[in-house]
C-alpha cells in the first residue's frame, strides 16, 4: 500500500517549484527596496508602510471586501435554492439544468462580462426597459450595481454547482427517516439537509469570494475608469505603475488577509462537522 | 422525489436565473450581425463582423491558444492530478496535510496574487514569457482543483481495497487501474471538467504571464479596448454554435448508444463538448493558418512583432503587408504607453513600437531605441511638415510619424452654447449648467493638461504648487459635476448624443462627428496637447531588417490611407491628410481631423520622471473622489 506514496513525489518538487516559490518571490519583491531585479537585495518596510499609512488605499481595500461579500451574499441567496431544486428534481432533469448552468461557463469570462456593457449602457436595452415601466434613465453602466451585477452573474454556476454536488450526494433515506421520525419539512432542511450540504457552501463561498476580491476586469469594464478596487490597484502597480515593489506589498497583505479569512471559515466548517478533520 | 407539478417558486427561479445567464448571450448573438458598431442600437443585418473576425489573424490565433491550452492544461493537470491524489491519500499525515496547505496556495489565494507570482517566477529565472509559460501557469493551477474533486472519492474509498486485490493476485499496478481508478472516476471528470471550464475562463493569470504576442480570447477582449469592436461579438457567437452543435451531436450519439450505463453517458455529455469544440476550433484555425502562401517574397517565413495601441491599424494593412513580404505580423496591443513601457523596460523583445512623444523620449533617454537606417527608409518626404522634427527626435534619427492630433472637447452643438465654450474654455467642465453631462478622459496626462490649461499654467510645469492647483480642479470638477470618468466608451457614447460634453482625442472626435453631425470638436484658447505617436524600433529587435520594411509600407499611401480611413486618426502622410479631409474625402471637412499648428499656447508633452509619478499618484486620487462622489 506504501509503495502508492511514491506517485506523489514529482508532484511534490513541481508543487514547491511553481506554487511555493512565486508566493516566495512576491514576498521577497514586498520587502525589498526599488527596483525590478532581486539582486541586489536590500532590506525595507516601506512598502508596507505607505500602503497602510494612507487612507485612500485603506479605502479602496475595505470597498474590495465589501464587494465580495456582497456579491457571496447574494449568490448563496439566489444559488442554494437553484442547487436544491437542481438536487432534487428526477435525474433526466437534474443532468439537463446542470448542462445549462454549466454551459454558459464555457463561454469565456470576459466575454460575458463585455456582453453586459450593451445591455446596460445608456440607451442599451435595460434602460429601455426601465423607461417603459416608468423607472425613467437610470443610470446602469459605471456604478457599483453594475459591478455587483456582473461579479453575481460570472459567479453564481460556481455557487449552485458546489452546493448541488454536496446535496445529490446526500442520502436520500435520511430524509425520509427524518420525516419517520417526526420532524417537519423546515426541522428536515435545518437538521440533515443544511449540515450536510455545508462543504458545498463553503467550498462555493471559496469559489466566489475569491475572485469576486480580486477582480479587476468586472471593475473595469463594468464600474468604469473611477471605480477602482484593490485587483486594480495591483494591476496598476504591475502594468501601468511599473512599482513591483509596492505592488507586491499589497499582493501579501491581501494574501495574508484571504488566508486568515479562509482559515477561520475552514475552522468553522471542521466545528460544525463535530470536530473531525476528515 | 417526483413530485411533479409542484414547487412552483423553484421552477420560477429556474426560468429566470436560465432568462439571467442566457440574455446576455443572446443579446451579443443578436449584436454580432449588427451592421453599425453600437452595442445598443441594432441598425440592420450584416455579416461584416464575421468577415472581420475570419480576417483577423489575432482573433483565430486567440481563439487557437484559448483551446489548445486549455486542452493540454486539462489533460495534464488531470492526469498529473489523479497520480498525485492517490499517492497523498496514501501519504503520511504530516506529508498530506503539508501538500494540502501548499495546493491551497493558488485556491485560498486571489487570483491575481497567483498570477503575479508567477510573472515573478518566469522573470526571475529568465523563461520567455509566451505560450509555454501560459501552459505552464495553467497546469500549475488546473492540478489543485484537480486534486480537490479526487481526494474526497479516494476518502470514501475502503482503504484495505487495494491491499485485498493484491492479495488476490493483482498487480500494483493493475490494482491502481482497475480498482482504484474506476472507483473515483467521478472525482476525476468532475476534476477535469472544472480545470478545462478554469482554463478557458482564465483571465487574470494569462494576462500576467503571456509575451511575444500569444494572447487567449479573453486578453484580446480586454486589450482592444480603443474601440468598440463588435468582432468580439462574432467570435464569442462562433464559440456559442460550437458547443451548441457539439451537444446536440452527442445527445444523438448517447440517444443511439443507449446501452450504455447512464453515468458513462452523463459522463460523456459533460467532458466531450469542450473537446471537442477545441478540436473544431483547431481545426479551424489550422486551415487559415496554414492555408495559401506563396514563394519568392522578401521576408517569407519571417515575423514581425508590432507592439501598438488596440484598433490603431486599418483594415487591410496587416493582411496586405503580409501578403506583400510573405512575413507574418503578431501583433500586440497596449492600452497605455507606460504599460508598453514596463514590458520593453524589462527586455520582452518587439521589432517595432507606437509610442507618444514623451515615451519616445524616455525610451531615448534610457537608451532603449536603436537608430533607424535611413538609407532603408523612402517614407521620410511623404511625412507632413508639421509633425516632424519635433522636440523629442529633432532630426527624426529614431522615429517616423504614425498619427497625430490634438485634445479637445467634444460638444453637443444642440446642447452646448458654443458661446460657454468660447467664454470659458476648458472652465466649461466646472459649469453647474453641464452637471451630469460630461465625459473625462481616463488619462492622467491629458486631464492635468486641461486643468492646468484651465488655469493658465503650462501642461509640461514642474511646479508642485501649479499641479496642487490642477489637483484641485480636478477634485472639484468630479465631485461638483458628476463626472464619469470613462475610456473609449467616449466614443461610442458620444457618437449616440448620451452627454453634452467630453475630453477627448481628436482622432476619436473625428469618428465621433463623421458618425453624428450634431456633434462638434472645440479647441480652447487655452491651446491644448499637440500629440504625435510615432514608430520606433527597439533596441532588441530581432528584425529591424523587416521593422523597417513595415515603416515603409506603414507610411506609404495606400498604408497610411488605410489605417487613417479606418481608425480616424490624422495620418502624418500629408498627402493622405489632404485626401481624407478634402473634397470627396473620407471624413471631409470635419475639423478635429485637421491638427491645429502654429498655435502658440499648444504644447508637445514633455518626460518628466518625478512629475510623472506625482500625476499618477494624484490621478488615481481624483478617481477615488469620483467614485466616492457617487
Amino acid at each position: 500500500m506504501k509503495r502508492f506514496s511514491q506517485l506523489a513525489l514529482p508532484y511534490i518538487v513541481w508543487a514547491v517549484l511553481m506554487l511555493v516559490m512565486p508566493m516566495a518571490l512576491i514576498a521577497v519583491y514586498s520587502i525589498m527596496e526599488q527596483g525590478n531585479s532581486i539582486i541586489p537585495f536590500s532590506f525595507t518596510l516601506e512598502h508596507y508602510i505607505k500602503f497602510f499609512t494612507d487612507p485612500d488605499f485603506l479605502l479602496i481595500l475595505w470597498r474590495s471586501f465589501a464587494i465580495a461579500v456582497k456579491t457571496t451574499a447574494i449568490c448563496l441567496l439566489l444559488g442554494y435554492p437553484a442547487a436544491y431544486f437542481i438536487a432534487r428534481s428526477s435525474e433526466k432533469v437534474q443532468n439537463g439544468l446542470i448542462l445549462c448552468i454549466t454551459l454558459p461557463t464555457w463561454i469565456n469570462m470576459l466575454v460575458r462580462t463585455y456582453a453586459w456593457i450593451g445591455m446596460l449602457s445608456d440607451g442599451g436595452m435595460i434602460q429601455k426597459f426601465l423607461s417603459l415601466v416608468g423607472l425613467g434613465d437610470t443610470k446602469l453602466l459605471y456604478t457599483e450595481g453594475a459591478v455587483l451585477l456582473g461579479m453575481v452573474y460570472n459567479f453564481l454556476p460556481f455557487m449552485i454547482l458546489q452546493v448541488q454536488t454536496a446535496l445529490s450526494k446526500m442520502d436520500h433515506s435520511l430524509l425520509e427517516a427524518s420525516a419517520d421520525l417526526g420532524a417537519s419539512p423546515a426541522q428536515t432542511f435545518r437538521r440533515i439537509t443544511l449540515p450536510l450540504s455545508l462543504p458545498g457552501v463553503i467550498n462555493g463561498i471559496t469559489l466566489v469570494f475569491l475572485p469576486a476580491v480580486s477582480s479587476f476586469f468586472i471593475p473595469k469594464l463594468l464600474g468604469g475608469g473611477q471605480y477602482f478596487l484593490i485587483g486594480n490597484m495591483i494591476e496598476n502597480q504591475f502594468i501601468t505603475v511599473g512599482e513591483w515593489n509596492f505592488g507586491s506589498a499589497v499582493s501579501m497583505i491581501m494574501a495574508m488577509i484571504m488566508m486568515f479569512l479562509m482559515m477561520v471559515v475552514r475552522k468553522t466548517e471542521i466545528r460544525n462537522q463535530g470536530g473531525k478533520e476528515e | 422525489m417526483n413530485n411533479k407539478g409542484k414547487r412552483p417558486f423553484g421552477k420560477i427561479l429556474m426560468i429566470l436565473m436560465m432568462a439571467f445567464f442566457y440574455l446576455p448571450i443572446l443579446y451579443m448573438i443578436i449584436f454580432s450581425f449588427n451592421d453599425g458598431k453600437s452595442l445598443t442600437s441594432f441598425t440592420g443585418f450584416s455579416l461584416r463582423w464575421y468577415q472581420h473576425m475570419l480576417e483577423s489573424n489575432d482573433m483565430m490565433e486567440a481563439l487557437y491558444t484559448t483551446f489548445s491550452v486549455a486542452l493540454l492544461a486539462t489533460f495534464i493537470s488531470t492526469a498529473a492530478g489523479t497520480i498525485a491524489a492517490i499517492g497523498l491519500s496514501k501519504s503520511k499525515k504530516i506529508v498530506r496535510n503539508l501538500m494540502e496547505q501548499v495546493n491551497n496556495l493558488p485556491m485560498m489565494n486571489p487570483e491575481i496574487v497567483t498570477a503575479i507570482g508567477f510573472m515573478l517566477l518566469f522573470i526571475t529565472f529568465n523563461v520567455q514569457k509566451g505560450y509555454i509559460t501560459m501552459l505552464l501557469a495553467h497546469i500549475a493551477f488546473c492540478i489543485p482543483y484537480v486534486m480537490l474533486s479526487i481526494m474526497p472519492k479516494m476518502r470514501q474509498l475502503d482503504p484495505n481495497l487495494a491491499d485485498a486485490a493484491m492479495d488476490l493476485g493483482a498487480t500494483p499496478w493493475q490494482a491502481l487501474i482497475k480498482v482504484i481508478v474506476p472507483q473515483i472516476t467521478p472525482g476525476i471528470i468532475s476534476g477535469a471538467l472544472i480545470a478545462f471550464t478554469m482554463s478557458v475562463d482564465d483571465f487574470i493569470i494569462s494576462y500576467f504571464v503571456t509575451g511575444g504576442g500569444v494572447k487567449n480570447l479573453s486578453i484580446i477582449v480586454y486589450t482592444m479596448s480603443k474601440r468598440v469592436n463588435p468582432s468580439i461579438n462574432a467570435v464569442s457567437t462562433l464559440m456559442v454554435v460550437i458547443i451548441a452543435a457539439v451537444l446536440l451531436i452527442i445527445n444523438l450519439a448517447s440517444m443511439l448508444t443507449a446501452k450504455r450505463s447512464k453515468k458513462d453517458v452523463i459522463a460523456r455529455r459533460r467532458i466531450l463538448p469542450g473537446a471537442v469544440t477545441a478540436l473544431a476550433a483547431a481545426a479551424v484555425v489550422c486551415v487559415i493558418k496554414f492555408g495559401g502562401g506563396s514563394p519568392d517574397r522578401p521576408f517569407e517565413g519571417q515575423t514581425l512583432h508590432l507592439y501598438n495601441w488596440g484598433e490603431y491599424t486599418g483594415e487591410n494593412i496587416i493582411g496586405d503587408f503580409e501578403e506583400e513580404t510573405g512575413a507574418t505580423v503578431v501583433q500586440e496591443n497596449f492600452d497605455s504607453n507606460e504599460q508598453m513601457y514596463i514590458k520593453v523596460a524589462n527586455g520582452e523583445s518587439y521589432d517595432i513600437l507606437v509610442p507618444s512623444d514623451y515615451m519616445i523620449q524616455r525610451l531615448l533617454e534610457e537608451d532603449l531605441l536603436q537608430k533607424l537606417d535611413h538609407s532603408k527608409l523612402d517614407c521620410m518626404d511623404k511625412i507632413a511638415e508639421d509633425v516632424k522634427g519635433l522636440p523629442y527626435d529633432p532630426e527624426n534619427d529614431y522615429s517616423v510619424p504614425y498619427f497625430w492630433g490634438t485634445v479637445g472637447i467634444v460638444y453637443d452643438k444642440n446642447k452646448v452654447d458654443i458661446k460657454d465654450l468660447e467664454e470659458k474654455g476648458y472652465n466649461i467642465f466646472l459649469d453647474q449648467k453641464y452637471k451630469g453631462d460630461v465625459y473625462l478622459y481616463d488619462s492622467e496626462r491629458d486631464s492635468f493638461m486641461m486643468a492646468l490649461k484651465a488655469l493658465g499654467y503650462s501642461m509640461n510645469t514642474t511646479n508642485e504648487q501649479e499641479i496642487r492647483e490642477a489637483y484641485d480642479w480636478l477634485v472639484q470638477c468630479v465631485e461638483t459635476m458628476e463626472t464619469e470618468i470613462v475610456m473609449d466608451e467616449i466614443i461610442d457614447n458620444m457618437a449616440q448624443g448620451r452627454k453634452a460634453l467630453g475630453l477627448i482625442y481628436s482622432g476619436d472626435a473625428t469618428y465621433v462627428m463623421d458618425e453624428n453631425e450634431d456633434m462638434g470638436y472645440y479647441l480652447p484658447e487655452g491651446g491644448t496637447n499637440l500629440w504625435s505617436d510615432a514608430m520606433v524600433i527597439p533596441k532588441n529587435a530581432r528584425n529591424p531588417e523587416l521593422a523597417h520594411a513595415f515603416i515603409n509600407f506603414a507610411s506609404d499611401y495606400d498604408g497610411a490611407y488605410d489605417n487613417s480611413s479606418y481608425v480616424g486618426y490624422t495620418s502624418a502622410n500629408q498627402e493622405v491628410m489632404d485626401d481624407i479631409y478634402g473634397d470627396g474625402g473620407v471624413y471631409e471637412g470635419i475639423n478635429a481631423y485637421i491638427p491645429r499648428t502654429g498655435y502658440a499656447q499648444d504644447e508637445v508633452f514633455v518626460y518628466n520622471e518625478d512629475t510623472k509619478k506625482l500625476l499618477g499618484d494624484l490621478w488615481s486620487r481624483v478617481k477615488i473622489a469620483a467614485s466616492n462622489a457617487d
